[in-house]
This record gives structure tokens, C-alpha cells and sequence, in this order.
């Protein structure tokens, strides 16, 4: 299992094969839901324009960490958080950050897509209106490049004024990133982006995933490994809330460090 | 910034629209409780009406509004829950089921008045009722029946399926299942509901002025011969209701204490409709708590 | 192969077994057919009343209401759009029954203008920003109000909103915009509490899109909560529209009942629910001045109906 996977691990750190600077680093975070201890003590980098996936078993944590980057669990009131996660000399969990700004520069993608009830170049445009932006043309423009970026433009150039509802399930989650990329975002998260998703759809979407790393930092939840393996530079792999093992992808799927480690990526549980 | 800024304003204001409603209730309750209850008595509650001087009660109009709600609800509560059911077990996806539902929209819909003048018509006038508690009755079964039918099928609508499916696969008909197995299940919202809307009942007054009329005979409290016509309940006598009242003093009325008489009778029926909604707060509560053995 | 040989075993066994059943079902099954038959009767018959009473009350009031055109030969647009209006038979009675519509449809619209801003924005606080507070506090308060009846409405309405006006803005402080303050504080908690229902079917994934793309809150409600809840909110202040039209006595103790046409919102009115209520116990039935009421309130009957299409075609086009 792991020999094979070895083969499918194309993709590099960047088009060098070089490491990247760190761009977040996040240090000690502790999340609670009530009196649950949800994510314990995780530590590690997020390194700038690479995909840096996080797998584990479900409630192993994941999903309420990739949450905490852009603050999204603020929406949840009995969640809490503690530790550094520093982003720009600003420690995201800082109560006293804007968070609105935060997440115009650290986007985020879910796992159901999620389009608004709306036209799809409103969709597009929604984030550039909530930043103020009034100027048609940039709006059109923007909306065109967004589109074209996630490969979308051509199939709905012609009915951008019809509904986003409309579209099938991997077209709104495409628009649903190209919707997190009109603002500029320097980091997007990805919340098991693909797992609404049929094949097909998904691997449009990994390798949308594979252009957009030149660009933009990645970070993606994922519940299948081959995926990881198939996109990511790096790899965390968490456990009942601990980040067990944190590497660069082909050396944490070809040698695992920990024992639960190898345990999951050869399918031996979860 | 300028969005910070829209967003601090547009959420004090709306935070300023709740507090404009716990205000109001708080003013509307303040002001009929406290203007109102200095002229609550013993004596408010238990004399009669004085047509021209000052100082009358309340005690028929009181009354008359329980006997007017009693008799609704004996009418409404078997025809309103038997519809709900009717909907949420028989009725098959169908033109006939969407016109019956058509019907229960539009009578929840109808202005009261025009359910008065309907009374008046039918009740009234075309069988000969007059004004009377029974006239009245009948066009406030009208107004009650869809809050009834919607309350009970909304109950039957929240029970999980399997309640009807473990009863189904005991061998019961479907009627035996309603009876013995969903309706128990769902009789404490359906309970709620009713209590509920027996307070919308008892504060109704433009459907009662056309058919259980603004004035009542002398009552003889103690005459309970209901073919009397002057016992307390005959039905077929003219019935002035509290909140009718309310209003006709007001614009009618030439006693010189107006406004004494108003408040007070105010303020009991607002009482009295508190009493509804906590009694069916409480009700409701106290059935569930026995259902899942909570003592 | 194994299935034949149970089979075959469990026949000559339950067989007896099975017959000694049939004949006990056969009681059982009487008496579970007359109650089936018995419990289908009744809820069959009450879902019947339902549909004969809005037949009956349709068709009673538009025969009732057509007699002054049909009988007493009114002419029906001189009845729309007249302005004058008088009962008196002895110095030549005038039917123009306008100003009333028109006061109804005010009262309703400034009502609606009054409401439905403190509506919408308690329904935001329930749904969007408070809901803990909302579900405690708001939540009951507002059932409390909907359960207040409309003549306690119209007492505080006559006992302070009118001597309010009198004193600020001159006149017996009956008027029409008395009117339509007692009635739009008396629509308020029916359309809070229908929009806040509508506001909490919205998904919570269309609220965290719209956070994960740097929207603030007010721009997430503006821009997405309220636009997807769109037509339910429309819905609610519809609803209450139509209540604040068939509202009469509430009314009818502050507007002033005048039967001339109001030329501001300070000046006294009518609506049609207050002249059919304030004249209907001084007119004989099968007069002409009762038979014009009843045409008052066929009109009333075909706006209601007018109110409850525009609702089911809102909930058609919500469906679809």
C-alpha cells in the first residue's frame, strides 16, 4: 500500500522542488467545545504557495482546527480556543483582531458548496461588494478571471445571470472557490471540499487545487488519503484531537514516523 | 471602515426594534394592569352593568364571555380536531385535499367582521337565533375551527412515523391507531393549541357584535332552568361578551365613569388571557414532563 | 431447497392454529370495521363543514352584497368611486362608498409602513443576532401580544395615542393616523413572529459563505440572510396587512368615522369595517341603507380574497 502510493506522488514543494517560507505558524492551539477538548497542543507551519493537507479519522479533530485559521468557530458559541496562530506578526486568535478582514485574506471553502441563492456572477461579486467595490467593470472583469481561473468560464459564461442553485454539484463547489478567490485571498481553506463530490468532479477540482498553489497558500481537509497523497506538499495527520505527525507528503506517506500513522495510511483503521 | 461602521449602525438599530417590542408589551401591560386594577373589586366583578350611572360591574358580561367560549369550544374542539386529523392521516395529495386546505386558509383569513355578518345572516336572521349566545357561538366556531384543525394536524405532523408504524404493525385499523396510539402522543400540543386559541376566542369582539348582540336581559343568578329566559344559561338570549363591552362603552356608552369601567374591564380580560397563555405554557409542560416520566 | 421444507413443516402445524385465529379476528374485525366506519364518518363530515362554511359564507355575502346594485339598482361604479356618502333616505341619500375604501386601504398601507421595520428588525435580533435572548425573552413577549385582544388595542389607542395627537397636532385627535398606529402596533408581534420562523429556515451554510468571504454581519443579513428568506418575509407583512384591513373595532375607536374623503393623515376617516360596524344596528334589514353595508362588506370579502391569492401565489412561487 505504501509503495504504491510512493509512485503516485508527483508534485513537488514548488516548481523547484524547493521548500517554502512559513506563512502561518501555528503554536500550542488548544480548542474546546464545552467542556470537550477538542484539538490538544498542535503545533506546525503552513508553508506559503503549497498545498498542505490534514488528515485523520473522522473526529479526529480536522475540521474544528481548519475552522479555527480564519475563526469561522466564533459562529459557534460554545467553542473556545486557545494558543498562537501567527499569521503576518498578528496572532489570528487574537480576540481583538477584525476578523472580517482576516477572513477577506484567509478564504474558505466547505464541504457542502454552498452558493448563494443568486445569480452566479452575484456570487462572484458578493465578496467585492462586501468590501466596498462599486466599479462595474472591475466587478465584471473580476468575475470573468475568477470564473476562468477555476476552469468554470466556459461552461456558464452564457447564463451568468441564471441561478447558481441550477448548476451541478462540483460546478457550484468550482464557483464556490472561484467565489473565495475574488477578493485575492493570500491562504484558502478547503473543508473536505470533495467529498459531496462524484470522481469526475473531483479530480477537476485537485487539479484546479494543483494550478492554484502557484498562487495562492492551500490548506485542505481531507478524509482520503489518496488525495493527500495525490495533491499535497505537506501532510498532517491528525489523531483524537493531537497532530500525531506533520511532514512533507512523501515522507510522511513512505515513512511514517508513529505507529498510528502507518496504521491509517496502510487502512488499518479509520 | 465604512462598512465597519454601516454594520455597528444597522445592528444597534436592530437590537433598538427588539427593545421597541419588549417595550411595548411592557407599556401595553403597564398601562391596562395599573390603570386598570385600582377599579378591579369584589363589587366591579360581581354587579351588574348600570346602563346611565356610575359605579355598575361587570358580572354579566363576564359570564357571558365564558358561556359564549364554553359553547364554542364544545363545538369547535370535536369538528376542529377531527378536520386536523382528517388532513394529516386521510387526505391523499389531491385537488380535494388542496381545496380543503384552500378552505382552512381562507376561513383563518377572513376578517372577523365578515364572519359576523355571516352569523348575523345565517344564525341571526335566516334560523331565526337572533341575538343570542348560540348565534354568537356559531360564528365564533367558524373563526376557531381552522386555528383547531391546523393546531391538531401540525401535532399529528410532529410524531415520528414510527409511533404510527409500531401501532400499524400491531394488527390496529388506522383508526384505532389514531385513536389509541397518535392522539394520546399528540394531545399536549393539540391541548396548547387549544387553550391558546380559547384565549383568541375570549377577546373576540367583532364577530360577536352582529350575533350575540350588545345588550343582556336581567340574568337571575340563581335560576339554572336553561329554557328561562332570564337563567344565566340560556342560549338563546342576548349575550354582551367583556370585550364587546369594552368597546361599547366607549363608544356609546353615557355613563359617567367610562373610563373607570373600560380599564377595569381591560385589565380582566387581559388577566384573563395571561391566565390562558400560562395556563397553556404550563399544561403543556407539565403533560410532557409526566410522558417522558419526569414525575 | 431449505425454504420448501420449512414451509412444508410449519403448514400441518399452523393450520388449526391459524383458523382458531380467523374466528376470533372475525368478532375482532367487526367491531374494528363499525369503529374504522364510525371514526372516518365524523373526521370525513368535519372536513365537509369546513368546505360548506366558506361556500356558504362566500355565497351569502355576494348574493347579500349584490342586492343594492340588483335590487335597489345602485349603479355599481358610482358606488366604487362616489365620494359622498349618506344613509339620510328623507333628503336624498348618496351612496360613494370611496372614501372608505380608500381609508381601509390607508390605514392598512401606513400600518404595514409603521410595522414592518420594528417587525423585520425584532425578527433579525431573534433569528440573526440574539437567539438565546430571542427564544427567552423576545419569543414569549411577542406570543403574549399576538393574544392581546384588538378592542384592548383600541381602548389604549383612545386613552393615549388619541389625546396624543389632539395635544401635538391639533383636532379632536381622532384620525386616521391613529388609526393606523393602533393597528400597526397591533400587527407588529404577527409579523415578527412569522418572519423570524422564516429567518431561522435560511441554512447556516449560506451565513458561514458569507463569513468565510469577509462579510460583517449586517452585510451578511442584508445581502444574503434576508434576500433568501425573501418572499416568507414578504409573506409575514402581507399577512398582517391583511389582518390590519379586516380590523374593526380597534379602529373604529380612534379614526373618527367620518364619511368624508380624509385630505391628510390628520384628518378623521372611515374604513369600510367601521361603517358597516358603526351603522349596521341603525339601518332595518332589507333597506337600502343595510343593503349598501352589505355591498360594503362584499367588497370587503373580495379584498380579503384579493389578500389571500397574493399569499398563496408567494407560497406557490416559494415551492416551486
Amino acid at each position: 500500500m505504501m509503495i504504491q502510493l510512493d509512485t503516485n506522488i508527483a508534485n513537488f514543494t514548488n516548481d523547484k522542488g524547493e521548500e517554502t517560507p512559513v506563512q502561518i505558524e501555528v503554536k500550542d492551539v488548544n480548542i474546546f467545545y464545552g467542556s470537550n477538548h477538542a484539538v490538544k497542543d498542535v503545533n506546525m507551519p503552513i508553508h506559503e504557495k503549497s498545498i498542505t493537507a490534514l488528515i485523520g479519522p473522522s473526529g479526529c479533530g480536522k475540521s474544528t482546527f481548519i475552522r479555527t485559521i480564519n475563526r469561522m468557530n466564533d459562529l459557534i458559541p460554545i467553542a473556545r480556543c486557545e494558543g498562537n496562530i501567527l499569521y503576518r506578526d498578528n496572532n489570528i486568535l487574537n480576540p481583538k483582531i477584525d476578523v472580517v478582514q482576516l477572513r477577506k485574506e484567509i478564504g474558505m471553502v466547505f464541504q457542502q458548496p454552498n452558493p448563494f441563492p443568486k445569480s452566479i456572477s452575484e456570487n462572484i461579486q458578493l465578496p467585492l461588494k462586501f468590501a466596498g467595490m462599486r466599479n462595474k467593470k472591475i466587478l465584471k472583469e473580476t468575475t470573468e478571471n475568477c470564473l476562468k481561473e477555476v476552469g468554470l468560464w466556459d461552461e456558464v459564461k452564457d447564463r451568468l445571470d441564471h441561478s447558481a442553485t441550477g448548476l451541478s454539484g462540483g460546478q457550484q463547489q468550482r464557483l464556490c472557490i472561484a467565489r473565495a478567490l475574488a477578493l485575492k485571498p493570500s491562504v484558502i481553506l478547503l473543508d473536505e471540499p470533495t467529498s459531496a463530490l462524484d470522481p469526475v468532479s473531483t479530480s477537476k477540482i485537485e487539479e484546479l487545487l494543483l494550478r492554484l498553489k502557484k498562487d495562492y497558500t492551500i490548506v485542505i481537509v481531507t478524509h482520503n488519503m489518496q488525495q493527500a497523497a495525490r495533491i499535497a506538499d505537506y501532510t498532517a495527520f491528525f489523531y483524537q484531537g493531537e497532530l500525531v505527525e506533520f511532514g512533507l507528503t512523501r515522507n510522511l506517506f513512505t515513512h511514517p514516523e508513529k505507529k498510528s500513522t502507518a496504521d491509517y495510511i496502510s487502512g488499518r483503521f479509520g | 471602515m465604512s462598512s465597519k461602521v454601516t454594520n455597528r449602525i444597522a445592528l444597534s438599530l436592530i437590537v433598538l426594534c427588539a427593545i421597541i417590542m419588549a417595550g411595548i408589551l411592557a407599556a401595553l401591560l403597564g398601562y391596562i394592569l395599573v390603570n386598570g386594577v385600582t377599579s378591579i373589586s369584589w363589587h366591579f366583578l360581581t354587579s351588574e352593568s348600570d346602563p346611565f350611572l356610575a359605579g355598575g360591574g361587570i358580572k354579566d358580561q363576564l359570564w357571558n364571555s365564558f358561556y359564549v367560549l364554553i359553547i364554542t369550544m364544545i363545538l369547535t374542539v370535536p369538528i376542529g380536531t377531527s378536520g386536523g386529523i382528517y388532513l394529516a392521516e386521510y387526505a391523499k395529495p389531491g385537488k380535494l385535499t388542496s381545496f380543503i386546505r384552500s378552505c382552512v386558509e381562507v376561513l383563518a383569513s377572513l376578517p372577523s367582521i365578515v364572519v359576523g355578518m355571516f352569523g348575523m345572516l345565517i344564525f341571526v336572521n335566516y334560523f331565526q337565533f337572533r341575538f343570542s349566545v348560540l348565534s354568537g357561538a356559531l360564528a365564533l366556531t367558524v373563526f376557531n375551527l381552522p386555528v383547531i384543525v391546523r393546531v391538531t394536524e401540525d401535532g399529528f405532523h410532529s410524531l415520528s412515523s414510527h409511533q404510527k408504524e409500531g401501532g400499524l404493525a400491531l394488527g390496529l385499523t388506522h383508526w384505532h391507531t389514531i385513536k389509541t396510539i397518535l392522539l394520546p402522543a399528540a394531545f399536549p400540543s393539540i391541548l396548547t393549541g387549544i387553550i391558546l386559541s380559547a384565549g383568541r376566542v375570549f377577546g373576540e369582539s367583532a364577530a360577536l357584535l352582529f350575533t350575540a348582540g350588545m345588550s343582556t336581559p336581567n340574568l337571575n343568578f340563581t335560576n339554572w332552568n336553561p329554557a328561562s329566559p332570564t337563567s344565566p344559561l340560556n342560549m338563546f338570549r342576548s349575550a354582551e361578551t367583556l370585550s364587546v363591552h369594552i368597546w361599547a362603552v366607549n363608544t356609546s356608552g353615557i355613563i359617567p365613569d367610562i373610563q373607570t369601567v373600560a380599564n377595569g374591564s381591560a385589565a380582566v380580560l387581559v388577566i384573563c388571557v395571561l391566565l390562558f397563555n400560562l395556563l397553556a405554557r404550563g399544561l403543556g409542560k407539565v403533560i410532557n414532563n409526566k410522558l417522558s416520566g419526569k414525575s | 431447497m431449505k425454504i420448501d421444507k420449512a414451509v412444508i413443516a410449519q403448514t400441518p402445524e399452523s393450520s388449526p392454529k391459524s383458523s382458531l385465529l380467523r374466528e376470533k379476528g372475525l368478532m375482532k374485525g367487526f367491531i374494528d370495521h363499525y369503529s374504522e366506519t364510525r371514526g372516518k364518518t365524523i373526521i370525513y363530515s368535519s372536513a365537509l363543514l369546513m368546505i360548506i362554511a366558506v361556500v356558504a359564507i362566500t355565497l351569502f355575502l355576494t348574493v347579500q352584497g349584490l342586492r343594492s346594485f340588483f335590487v335597489d339598482h345602485i349603479n355599481f361604479w358610482s358606488f366604487i368611486t362616489g365620494t359622498k356618502w349618506s344613509l339620510d333616505q328623507t333628503n336624498g341619500a348618496s351612496y360613494g362608498a370611496f372614501p372608505f375604501i380608500f381609508g381601509s386601504l390607508s390605514v392598512t398601507l401606513l400600518a404595514a409602513v409603521f410595522a414592518t421595520p420594528v417587525a423585520v428588525g425584532c425578527a433579525l435580533f431573534m433569528a440573526e443576532i440574539a437567539k438565546k435572548w430571542g427564544q427567552r425573552v423576545l419569543q414569549p413577549i411577542i406570543e403574549i401580544l399576538v393574544g392581546i385582544p384588538s378592542v384592548v388595542y383600541g381602548l389604549i389607542g383612545l386613552s393615549v395615542i388619541v389625546p396624543f395627537m389632539r395635544v401635538h397636532f391639533g383636532g379632536s385627535g381622532f384620525n386616521l393616523l391613529a388609526g393606523s398606529l393602533v393597528v400597526g402596533i397591533m400587527i407588529l408581534p404577527t409579523v415578527a413572529s412569522i418572519a423570524a420562523d422564516s429567518l431561522r429556515a435560511v441554512p447556516d451554510s449560506l451565513r458561514e459563505a458569507s463569513f468565510a468571504i469577509g462579510g460583517t454581519k449586517w452585510q451578511t443579513i442584508w445581502r444574503v440572510v434576508i434576500p433568501a428568506a425573501g418572499s416568507s418575509i414578504v409573506t409575514a407583512i402581507i399577512l398582517g396587512m391583511s389582518r390590519a384591513f379586516g380590523e374593526a373595532l380597534a379602529v373604529q375607536m380612534v379614526i373618527g368615522n367620518t364619511f368624508q374623503m380624509p385630505h391628510s393623515i390628520f384628518a378623521p376617516a372611515a374604513t369600510l369595517t367601521t361603517v358597516i360596524t358603526g351603522s349596521m344596528g341603525d339601518t332595518t334589514t332589507g333597506s337600502v341603507s343595510n343593503d349598501v353595508l352589505w355591498s360594503l362588506g362584499l367588497i370587503l370579502l373580495v379584498i380579503s380574497y384579493i389578500f389571500i391569492l397574493i399569499i398563496r401565489m408567494l407560497a406557490k412561487r416559494r415551492n416551486a
